[in-house]
């Protein structure tokens, strides 16, 4: 993509003013989207992102600049109006880079590698779902598919001579279906994705996604509105997640924690949750959507273990916030492009297996939520408040489950509801979405048995 | 290559393809921002980016590809991309190009010392900015964010048709987020300011000490029992709400079947007292422009009229199929996305009566300050929202506390409805834009 000598250049004149680390991201990305709406393709794009980003440290304090503008003397020039933003002098020009060229081991294999001329047969996938979903019941008004996919090429060096190339494959569909009746509609969505090739798509089960996306949508327009107040909720297996995600997840990344404005700050071997709660980030699952051979500081990905038994293990941590806190690195630094600088971010972010079963769990409840799909959420991490809305749910009564219900978002405070958690399931599953935070919009898997929370606050509407 | 000799390179080659017409949408733009915390400078950061979309006609039909790159080497990759693109359309509407309009309005929106205000120009802002809201009052423990960035922008499009249009827009912004503790709890609250001229007009000290207020006035917050209450959604978390439902206006949402407001033309669709407008040629506010993502020079629209619908968003597409003349509200998501529809300046037409007027002439009531989640918990299908929020109780007239820990619950198309009272209080600070709005009732989730 660029000649090792040219970068070594830049990190030589990034360091001129006294910083104490330099590093590059140079991204070449290729990315394909198709989307067809009521049947018809309606949208074909393609395009080629290609930058170079340039940060530059000396000790807490950094200088991040890009540029797409690939010459060379604009990138001496870029790496040079960058270190100026460097303060306070330092050995100017000391540094000799050398840098070291090292081979990954990849752990995610690709067996068809996405290309324009896999085109129409994306287009027959679309039209299977968008068959599927319109016939699943005569309220299904509409529906919206889309693939896209991306591979991404990136190449990571730093002051410390590192140099490394990797590139990741990214396949995702998704399906929309709009159920009407009279005035009312609603709509219902599924979106699986990969660290894959077009091989995922040929693997999955569109009818079923697509069909699952319809029978959301036609349930919750015949659904009354759910009940409000503090109720105990069942969160189904799967993306239910997010709620692990918003709930704990941003608030465990050294963004929030190195400040010690996260509430989970200083608290490593407390116990934070119930003790039926292990949580684990783990970047190295095999062609997961949430995975990385290296992060993007060219660190390894591993697998972290955050809460054991309910006690605090670990957090989320990158570069400067290796800096900050003064402990190692977790392979957890992340970017969406070269347009952003990286920071601790999650992979794939999951709560390990329990011991219930699913029936279990719903027979043992006698009265309350059961929120089978979920869509997203957010968190404000210095207070720990989080949301997130349900897309399917249910009421359970007498330990069984009962009518739907519409509008259910599900709010609390993150250790409270950790240390609510009451009932864990057996059945770990993960589903996929795009997480945003500082450092932009990323891939990450989101996973879970079912759980049971004792008391959430269930945003209904009054009277049930 | 500079972004003409790319144009004309691409236009050569791809005339020798067989393309008919072709045009180019470019983005370019710059920018420095500066961040402290703790009395240094926690990040700097240099922007210089640019990125160009192609879309061309082809066999009768329009197809699309986008680059960052702009060397000679992908010339290539847009034209086969565009082409094998465009040959997959099955959509019977076509894009098409447009000559322009006959004449453009003209709209001061550049300063060109504004990008170029020295760095330490930048630092000393945010520092002083940090240090008035750190000292204005004991609980504030930390300014969790405190920058002041500058950036300029210009987008150009050509095509074969004879269009060329051109832009050049700069912005100064300045945005603090504090950290606010008192016994145990901890609470956050934000400001922002801009300037379209320069860094020197952004009232940094005023910054600082609202972002303050907004932190403090939270503390001492709980819960309130489940109920429908009187609601008073501030100016600020209007806008949210109205930002999340936009699309509901969009002529293309409509024509997919995508918007309750299908079939509404003409009818009262909101309360007589919420007049919507659409004014893309207002000055000094950050989200002027005079033209659209397809070159139509832009005017003022009234979207809703006293409670009417008047029109939806329509760019030359949406407009030709309905037979109607386009609103110019061709838009690009980005630089990279296909034409679409969107709004420029959107904005509820103030009212007169002052937000503390309106708290005053509310016995029991709820004012909502924000508003969370809502990429999640609005639904633009049904209108249906049930969001986390924060915001303070009113008894008597008077705020007697701060809330949280609660949920509202409606529908968008209701509220228009049930819109009572619209405030004074307008401040354009984005493109989306709403006074306060105040409403007899809505249900609120708590304990």
């Amino acid at each position: 993509m660029i000649h090792p000598t040219q970068i070594q250049d830049m990190l030589q004149a990034a360091l001129e003013t006294g910083g104490d680390f330099a590093e590059v991201f140079v991204e070449d990305r290729t990315n394909g989207q198709l989307g067809m709406t009521g049947g018809v393709v309606d949208t074909a794009l393609s395009g080629r992102d290609f930058g170079i980003g340039i940060r530059i440290m000396k000790e807490h304090f950094s200088v991040y600049a890009y540029t797409s503008d690939m010459s060379e003397q604009s990138l001496i020039r870029l790496a040079k109006s960058a270190a100026k933003a460097i303060r306070g002098g330092g050995a100017p020009g000391t540094h000799t880079i050398t840098l070291h060229p090292h081979a990954i081991p990849n752990q995610h294999p690709i067996a068809i590698i996405p290309d324009g001329s896999q085109k129409r047969a994306k287009i027959d996938m679309m039209r299977r779902a968008h068959e599927a979903a319109s016939q699943y019941d005569p309220s299904i008004t509409q529906t919206s598919v889309g693939i896209s996919n991306s591979i991404q090429n990136v190449l990571i060096a730093n002051s410390n001579g590192l140099l490394v190339e990797d590139t990741r494959t990214y396949t995702r569909m998704r399906i929309s279906a709009i159920a009407t009746d009279g005035e009312h509609r609603q709509s219902g969505f599924r979106g699986p994705g990969a660290y894959a090739g077009t091989e995922f798509l040929e693997n999955l089960n569109i009818e079923g996604n697509a069909r699952h996306a319809a029978r959301i949508a036609s349930t919750m327009v015949k659904a009354g509105y759910a009940p409000s107040g503090r109720l105990p909720v069942v969160i189904e297996n799967g993306f239910g997640g997010v709620l692990f995600h918003e709930a704990c997840g941003h608030g465990l990344e050294s963004t929030a924690v190195a400040h010690g404005t996260s509430v989970f700050a200083n608290k490593i071997g407390q116990q934070v949750a119930s003790p039926l709660v292990t949580a684990i980030d783990d970047g190295t699952i095999p062609n997961a959507w949430g995975s990385l051979n290296i992060d993007d500081e060219g660190a390894p990905t591993q697998r972290n273990v955050l809460i054991e038994n309910g006690i605090l293990k670990g957090y989320l941590v990158d570069r400067m916030g290796s800096r900050q806190m003064g402990v190692p690195a977790t392979g957890s630094g992340r970017r969406q492009s070269y347009k952003f600088a990286p920071a601790s971010r999650m992979n794939n972010t999951f709560i390990a297996n329990g011991e219930s079963t699913r029936e279990e769990i719903i027979a043992n409840t006698e009265y309350g939520i059961y929120a089978k799909s979920l869509g997203g959420g957010s968190v404000n991490t210095s207070t720990s408040e989080f949301n997130f809305a349900v897309e399917e749910a249910y009421m359970i009564r007498n330990g069984k489950i009962a009518e739907p219900v519409k509008g259910a978002t599900l709010i609390g405070k993150g250790i409270e509801t950790l240390q609510n958690i009451d009932m864990v399931g057996n059945n770990l599953d993960h589903g996929q979405g795009m997480c945003g935070s500082v450092s932009g919009s990323l891939p990450v898997n989101c996973g879970q048995p079912t759980i049971r929370v004792s008391e959430m606050t269930v945003g209904g509407r009054k009277g049930e | 290559m500079n972004i003409q000799q790319f144009q004309e390179a691409l236009f050569a080659k791809g005339r020798e393809m067989g393309y008919a017409d072709m045009e180019i949408y470019y983005v370019n733009g710059r920018s420095t921002s500066v961040k402290v915390l703790k009395g240094e400078i926690d990040q700097y950061t240099i922007v210089e980016n640019g990125g160009l979309s192609f879309r061309g006609v082809i066999n009768g039909k329009m197809g699309y590809a986008s680059t960052e790159k702009l060397e000679p080497d992908v010339i290539d990759f847009l034209l086969e991309e565009a082409r094998s693109n465009a040959d997959i359309l099955e959509s019977e509407e076509q894009d098409e190009l447009f000559v322009g309009s006959e004449s453009y309005p003209k709209q001061p929106a550049y300063a060109s010392t504004l990008v170029d205000t020295a760095p330490e120009i930048l630092i000393e802002a945010a520092l002083e900015m940090e240090r008035t809201a750190l000292a204005a009052d004991p609980r504030i423990v930390m300014a969790r964010h405190c920058s002041v960035s500058v950036r300029e922008n210009e987008v150009l499009i050509v095509n074969t048709k004879g269009l060329h249009c051109h832009r050049h827009k700069s912005l100064a912004t300045a945005y603090v987020y504090v950290i606010a503790a008192d016994h145990g709890e901890t609470v956050t609250g934000g400001w922002h300011d801009y300037s379209l001229r320069s860094v020197e007009e952004i009232d940094i000290a005023d910054v600082a000490h609202k972002a303050v207020q907004e932190a403090v006035s939270k503390l001492g917050a709980h819960t309130i029992q489940s109920d429908n209450y009187p609601v008073i959604f501030r100016h600020d978390a209007a806008a949210q709400l109205l930002a999340a439902y936009t699309s509901v206006f969009s002529a293309e949402s409509v024509d997919k079947g995508f918007s309750r407001l299908a079939g509404k033309l003409g009818q009262k669709v909101a309360s007589e007292h919420i007049t919507l407008i659409d004014d893309p040629l207002m000055e000094n506010v950050p989200a002027g422009s005079t033209f659209d993502a397809e070159g139509s020079a832009t005017r003022r629209n009234e979207i809703i009229k006293a409670g009417e619908l008047r029109t939806y968003f329509h760019n030359r597409k949406t407009a030709r199929k309905a037979g109607v003349q386009s609103t110019s509200h061709a838009s690009k998501g980005s630089y990279n996305g296909k034409i679409g529809v969107s709004y420029h300046n959107l904005y509820v037409a103030p009212g007169t009566c002052t937000l503390e007027e309106m708290i005053r002439k509310t016995d029991r009531g709820l004012m909502i300050v924000e508003l969370q989640g809502l990429h999640a918990g609005t639904n633009t299908a049904s209108g249906n929202f049930s969001l986390a929020c924060l915001g303070y109780w009113i008894e008597q007239g008077q705020v007697v506390r701060a809330v949280n820990q609660i949920t509202v619950s409606g529908n968008f198309f209701d509220v228009l409805q049930q819109v009572e009272e619209v405030g004074n209080d307008l401040r354009f600070t984005g493109s989306c834009t709403s006074p306060s709005l105040k409403l007899a009732a809505l249900s609120i989730s708590g304990s």
